[in-house]
């Protein structure tokens, strides 16, 4: 029996994709070379559309040359960095998880890093991410003053998308942390755009700037700001729970965050719909390379760039390995 | 009370919602299409040849609600054409509303636009379906009724792809085989040729699409027998079909229209061009599949193993009915299969015997000869009727075809059987 699983990708302009190609396909059962359907149905037949395609999958993602608008440091090692793209591009990353990976011209493939998107103006073709220098990629972005190359679109950041682009006018609460404050823009713009009234933590973590208040300032949402780390934190995350009648609740942090928003929905009993951030190390984006398999306690192996896993299975596992 | 809950809301499905709730269920229906009554909804041959001793048997079994209806609505009884008589044509555009209001009347809870996606399981018993959107269907017996045909990628893969069907899987998402989420092998129905599958064996025509002269024939007699050009016969086709009662060579070198409200073209699929070609034709197009022209659906890939109570083997509560439980074609089939299950629902929820049609009435031997011929490779490529082919011939053999409804209700009450669907069994 096929354990079902979700494609950020299916039914989009790159799919069918190299996985339907070599019957690996994420929720195709032909395309896994079985011999009848069972698929996990996302609105196409991933199937039918190869066979129309005559048998060839569709154009896969471009780099594009992108100009460096600017890059403004934000914190310790930490930059914003706003790019000029296509038109397009900037409206394929409008939706939350959104993201693109990144390189200096110059360096090889493997230089590839991805990056959340924070910010994309669509009326001046513009994409704005905020990131941390960790290691060899991120640094070498920081050398790079001209130009980058960009690759995208890419979806799947958050697990839990469905239920986070479908609420409306619900009371949600978004949680924020650190660098992860970049991926919570995108989504805090899809909930306030459905009407839902947001209730946003806000937690500068160790980049010690809560640099997305520029952008939400404007917007009619309630902001906390609270070292969630602390039982400070803990208590106010308790007490918004409790006091508010909350819908979804969108982790934006690391895993250890997440992990701790479960717990105190475990404890209080409740139920609401969870988002949170997808934070595994991603290196093809397009489910061949295998870097972000991840295996979850039933067995099944999910590839994290294109699978929308739910998210309590997810952390569950990983902070346990971790 | 036992709670039953039937997946898929064709014949089958609305067969077994009635007599389970009448058995003392309280009955939950879900279909992932907007309408009930599935393939009914694009049928509407009743009553020819041996169904007409099938009809009786259920109308006298207690499963008359759904006759009556379809013999209510029907356009023209007692119609003849090649290898067949007496049949009833129901309009498709009057069945399916009706069908709904009698479910509603009798309390069923009706899910419609609601697809099953997966189920629960616990040991060797279904305990919920997951519903697309995450929701789960809790119950104590389950039914299935999910048809055999398509989805998407089986039309692709075994036929000329998807034909745009009244089954609407592209609006609606695919049907899945509960029995093998349940851990059971699927058993697969295979063409003359040993390849999987077969075609769906008629399409319709608009019926204002034809010539006045057609129409207005049509509308008389209920059929017309138009002449194909010599060069246009195609016997290979007849192999594809699945209704095996219709693959004579007279529907191959003839077009043969039925009036159901929509007019049944007697063949799986004709290229438009060539369907134009005929005289009174020439304005021609689809009405089911949409693409008529080139393709429609395949069935008969997702066979429950199960007994002649309608279990399926190897899940403690789960019953199967209509092509779900073998290759069966026709609403009439889907009915009797269907009450039979949704009977037995309450009896296997209550650990009582399950009901066995016995093999002298024509229902139990054709649940009972699909079962024994499905175990051979040679069974697998045949189709089992009351209204025609091998089974046909054998109720003839048998001296088991009557249109004397007395007689058939005399040998129902001789069995002991006489309304039994109709009996609250909790």
């Amino acid at each position: 029996m096929q354990k079902r699983q979700v494609c950020i990708d299916a039914g989009s302009e790159y799919c069918p994709c190299y996985l339907a190609e070599t019957n690996n396909c994420i929720i195709c059962s032909q395309l896994q070379g079985k011999e009848f359907c069972d698929c996990n149905w996302s609105g196409v037949c991933v199937y039918h559309e190869l066979l129309m395609n005559s048998s060839k999958i569709r154009q896969q993602r471009d780099y594009y040359n992108s100009t460096i608008e600017n890059i403004t440091r934000i914190g310790k090692d930490c930059y914003l960095l706003r790019l000029k793209v296509t038109k397009t591009l900037a409206r394929q990353l409008k939706e939350p998880g959104s993201y693109v990976f990144l390189r200096d011209e110059k360096l090889p493939q493997y230089f590839d890093v991805p990056m959340s998107i924070m910010h994309s103006d669509v009326v001046n073709s513009k994409i704005t991410v905020a990131f941390k220098v960790i290691g060899a990629k991120t640094n070498s972005l920081i050398k790079c003053d001209e130009s980058l190359l960009v690759k995208g679109p890419y979806w799947n950041g958050i697990y839990g998308l469905r239920k986070l682009k479908s609420v409306k006018e619900k009371k949600c609460m978004v949680i924020a942390r650190g660098i992860s404050q970049a991926p919570a823009l995108l989504a805090i713009e899809k909930l306030v755009k459905n009407k839902n009234k947001v209730i946003l933590i806000l937690d500068k973590g160790s980049i010690g700037e809560p640099f997305i208040s520029d952008f939400i300032k404007e917007m009619n949402i309630d902001i906390y700001e609270e070292d969630l780390m602390t039982d400070k934190g803990k208590a106010l995350i308790s007490y918004v729970l409790l006091s508010e009648d909350i819908a979804l609740v969108y982790s934006a942090g690391s895993d250890l965050v997440h992990m701790k928003i479960i717990k105190i929905l475990e404890e209080l009993q409740l139920d609401p719909y969870l988002a949170v951030t997808n934070n595994n190390e991603i290196c093809c984006g397009e489910g061949i390379c295998g870097a972000c398999i991840i295996r979850l306690k039933n067995g099944t192996k999910a590839k994290a760039c294109k699978t929308q896993i739910d998210s309590r299975k997810i952390i569950e596992r990983r902070v346990i390995f971790d | 009370m036992t709670k039953v809950i039937i997946v898929g809301g064709g014949w089958s499905g609305c067969s077994a919602a009635i007599t389970a709730e009448k058995a003392g269920a309280k009955v939950t229906l879900i279909e992932r299409t907007d309408m009930l009554i599935g393939l009914g909804n694009v049928g509407g041959i009743m009553r020819n040849n041996g169904r007409y001793t099938a009809a009786e048997e259920n109308i006298c079994l207690g499963a008359n609600e759904l006759f009556e209806i379809t013999d209510k609505v029907a356009r023209h009884k007692n119609v003849d054409f090649p290898g067949h008589k007496h049949a009833y044509l129901y309009d498709v555009t009057k069945v399916e509303p009706l069908v709904g209001k009698i479910l509603k009347d009798k309390g069923i809870n009706i899910m419609l636009t609601s697809r099953a996606n997966d189920i629960i399981m616990e040991g060797r018993k279904i305990k919920g379906i997951v519903l697309a959107d995450g929701n789960v269907v809790e119950g104590d017996v389950f039914i299935e009724t999910t048809g055999s045909t398509g989805p998407m990628g089986n039309c692709t893969r075994y036929g000329n792809g998807c034909a745009m069907c009244i089954l609407r899987c592209p609006s609606f998402g695919p049907r899945i085989s509960i029995s093998m989420r349940a851990g059971v092998e699927d058993i697969l129905g295979q063409r003359g040729d040993g390849s999987y599958g077969a075609f769906s064996g008629s399409c319709e025509l608009s019926k204002d699409s034809l010539s006045e002269e057609i129409k207005e024939k049509l509308n008389k007699k209920g059929v017309v027998i138009l002449p194909v050009p010599q060069e246009d016969i195609n016997l290979e086709k007849l192999d594809m079909k699945v209704c095996q009662q219709y693959s004579l060579k007279e529907f191959s070198e003839n077009i043969v229209l039925l009036d159901t409200g929509h007019i049944k073209l007697m063949t799986p699929f004709y290229p438009l061009e060539k369907l134009r070609k005929i005289k009174g034709l020439e304005r021609a197009r689809y009405e089911d599949p949409y693409s008529g022209g080139k393709g429609n659906s395949i069935r008969y890939l997702s066979i429950a193993p199960r007994n002649n109570a309608l279990k399926v083997n190897g899940v403690d509560n789960l019953l199967c009915a209509g092509e779900k439980s073998g290759l069966f074609v026709g609403h009439t089939e889907a009915m009797s299969t269907g009450s039979l299950a949704g009977h037995n629902s309450v009896r296997l929820s209550s650990g009582m015997p399950l009901l066995e049609l016995p093999r002298n009435t024509v229902i139990g031997d054709i649940i009972a000869h699909a079962n024994e011929e499905i175990k051979n490779k040679e069974g697998l490529k045949k189709r089992y009727t009351f209204a025609g082919s091998i089974f046909f011939d054998r109720m003839k053999e048998m001296g088991a075809y009557s249109i004397d409804n007395d007689e058939i209700k005399r040998k129902i009450q001789r069995l002991n059987l006489l309304n039994i669907y109709n009996e609250r069994l909790v």
